[in-house]
């Protein structure tokens, strides 16, 4: 079985976010970038469904030197191969054209029996690209998935979805198949200092927009759906009172308003 | 035409189909475009009756047994012959397991845009701008959908106020047959609750909840040992659960429990909006974190912005003086 599994390099959560002068994207030109979080549950789900009914796991990224990074700590943590959309043209992607370059991608490398990827990004985080990139290859899919189970024959599988207010539902799906991964699935691993020195050795090839038969206009920017007019930090129309002073000065006046005003203990 | 694709369960509608119809009927108002309401499924009386109460100007209803249980290929296909027909200048769906399950495909198959997890709209000349969520809520996006309409949108669940929908409408009810024979389906085989087990939180007068900013399990010891102090449960938010701090139980949110109790103390959770669906009916909420930023502190009543490995020993000091005291 040949799973793909699509990681998206993503500023560390832990960095300061500083929106840029244009005020369409934040300056990330200093950022420390990672794996997208949902991503490496979904690798690692990759990586599981391989150990067990064996084939390979192909990781893919799309972006500069960041998307590189991301791709060796995936072969690192045992991914077998690499395939890195390397080209100026993809920037500013949104999630349809990131699913038609991905698309493209996955087609030219001779399609794949499943593809994952993470829930949603922790940049943009609306879950699309997964589902428009079943659609692009007209793969069957799942979103939320918290569990995957493939039948002996391995055409069909059994993929426990997460619903609302604590409800799950399995469903039946045929492969090829796009799953989206929810956060939680497994305990993603740590790349091993050996997995780390073999990662060296492994494939890692670097494709371009017209490598993958796309136009200018159909990548990156050019190629989304929407123009993005602003990014800004919503106001705040707080009711919060803050209580201030030591830890102990703002505890006391806590509880003196928890009994006093708000009247709830 | 402004199109809410209606979200129902068992012969009614659920609660972000409200919320979808006040997004349609604000966005009605300002784009000068009538609202109609599209329910996809089988014997859907229940659910038109419900709809037609609004102030809305259509109900569309499509009943085919194939639509009986949700499954994307099968509302895509649907959707699909709809909008051809009607021609629609909006298509809202909701920011659901569902809405964002099949949305993305319609959207790729119409090569229309779509923006999701909208919070926001607003008019800017003659053209729609949507607002969005990004870096888990930290900032918004406003977005200006590229060419020509359709453009569909999904709206993020609590964006919008579901109890506001304005009734009394007399829409005209449209039957719609379509064609769905020869799609492959998504079959449901089976349905489960997560178990709810010693954390049933649903009744807890009083919650203590703990987030990422706990750091690591052990920490998570502080949050039990206030809520014993002050006599409440324990809750969590998603990612205290995905780390396998605390069983999936004990979180609250848009994919735990929903609570509602006379006092909710939020520490180092920072309110992502799949958090805050799950706990903003309470009555009281305090929130202790680090970050002023956090918008979490955006519905709390209290707040204290300080590390919270020194307020919350403190607090807990102070209940159980209170209790020694009597």
């Amino acid at each position: 079985m040949k799973i793909i599994s699509c990681i998206k390099p993503v500023p560390d959560p832990a960095s300061r976010l500083v929106i840029n002068e244009s005020k369409t994207w934040i300056k990330d030109q200093d950022l420390t970038f990672v794996a997208s979080e949902a991503d490496n549950y979904a690798l690692e789900e990759a990586l599981r469904l391989k150990e067990k009914h064996g084939g390979e796991v192909v990781v893919i990224s799309m972006g500069g030197e960041e998307a590189a990074r991301v791709l060796r700590s995936g072969l690192a943590m045992g991914a077998d191969r690499a395939i890195h959309l390397a080209d100026p043209q993809f920037k500013g992607a949104d999630e349809f054209a990131a699913a038609e370059a991905l698309a493209k991608a996955i087609e030219k490398d001779g399609g794949a029996d499943l593809v994952l990827t993470g829930v949603q990004s922790d940049d943009l985080g609306t879950g699309m690209t997964g589902v428009m990139l079943a659609e692009f290859l007209s793969f069957s899919h799942a979103t939320v998935v918290v569990g995957v189970e493939l039948t002996s024959d391995s055409k069909t599988l059994h993929v426990k979805r997460e619903l609302e207010g604590g409800l799950n539902e399995t469903v039946e799906l045929s492969t090829p198949a796009v799953l989206t991964i929810q956060f939680g699935i497994n305990q993603p691993r740590y790349a091993s200092l050996k997995g780390i020195m073999a990662a060296k050795k492994k494939e890692l090839k670097s494709w371009t927009c017209a490598d993958l038969g796309l136009t200018a206009e159909q990548a990156g920017r050019a190629g989304a759906m929407y123009d993005v007019k602003e990014i800004f930090i919503p106001e705040r129309k707080s009711r919060v009172e803050i209580l201030t002073g030591t830890p102990e000065e703002a505890a006391a006046k806590l509880v003196e308003k928890l009994r006093k005003e708000a009247k709830v203990i | 035409m402004i199109f809410v694709i209606a979200e129902h369960k068992d012969g009614k509608l659920k609660p972000i189909t409200n919320e979808l119809l006040v997004f349609a009927q604000r966005a009605a108002k300002e784009f000068n475009q009538p609202v109609a309401a599209v329910a996809l499924g089988d014997n859907l009386a229940n659910i038109s009756d419900e709809l037609k109460a609004k102030k809305i100007d259509r109900v569309i209803v499509a009943e085919n047994p194939a639509l009986a249980e949700y499954d994307p290929a099968s509302y895509v296909a649907a959707l699909k012959q709809i909008l051809a027909a009607e021609k629609p200048f909006l298509v809202i769906a909701g920011h659901t397991t569902q809405g964002f399950d099949f949305a993305p495909r319609l959207a790729v198959a119409l090569r229309r845009p779509l923006i999701a997890g909208c919070v926001d709209f607003e008019k800017q000349g003659d053209k729609l701008i949507l607002t969005r969520q990004i870096f888990n809520a930290k900032m918004n996006m406003k977005t200006a959908p590229r060419g020509d309409a359709p453009y569909l949108a999904t709206a993020s669940p609590g964006a919008f106020p579901g109890d506001e929908v304005e009734a009394g409408g007399n829409a005209e009810i449209s039957k719609l047959s379509i064609q769905l024979e020869g799609i492959a389906k998504r079959k449901v085989i089976g349905r489960s609750e997560a178990q709810k087990g010693q954390a049933d939180l649903t009744a807890a007068p009083v919650i203590v909840s703990g987030g990422r900013g706990l750091k690591q399990k052990e920490n998570f010891q502080i949050i039990f040992d206030l809520a014993q102090a002050i006599g409440g449960s324990v809750g969590a938010s998603r990612p205290v659960v995905d780390a396998e701090w605390l069983p999936r139980e004990y979180q609250i949110g848009s994919s735990g429990q929903t609570v509602s109790p006379k006092l909710y103390i939020a520490i180092g959770i920072s309110g992502a909006i799949q958090h805050l669906v799950g706990m903003q009916t309470s009555r009281c909420i305090v929130a202790i974190n680090k970050d002023a930023e956090a918008p979490i502190f955006k519905i709390a009543h209290y707040g204290i912005v300080d590390d919270l490995f020194k307020v919350v020993p403190a607090l807990t000091k102070i209940f159980n003086d209170l209790k020694a005291a009597g």
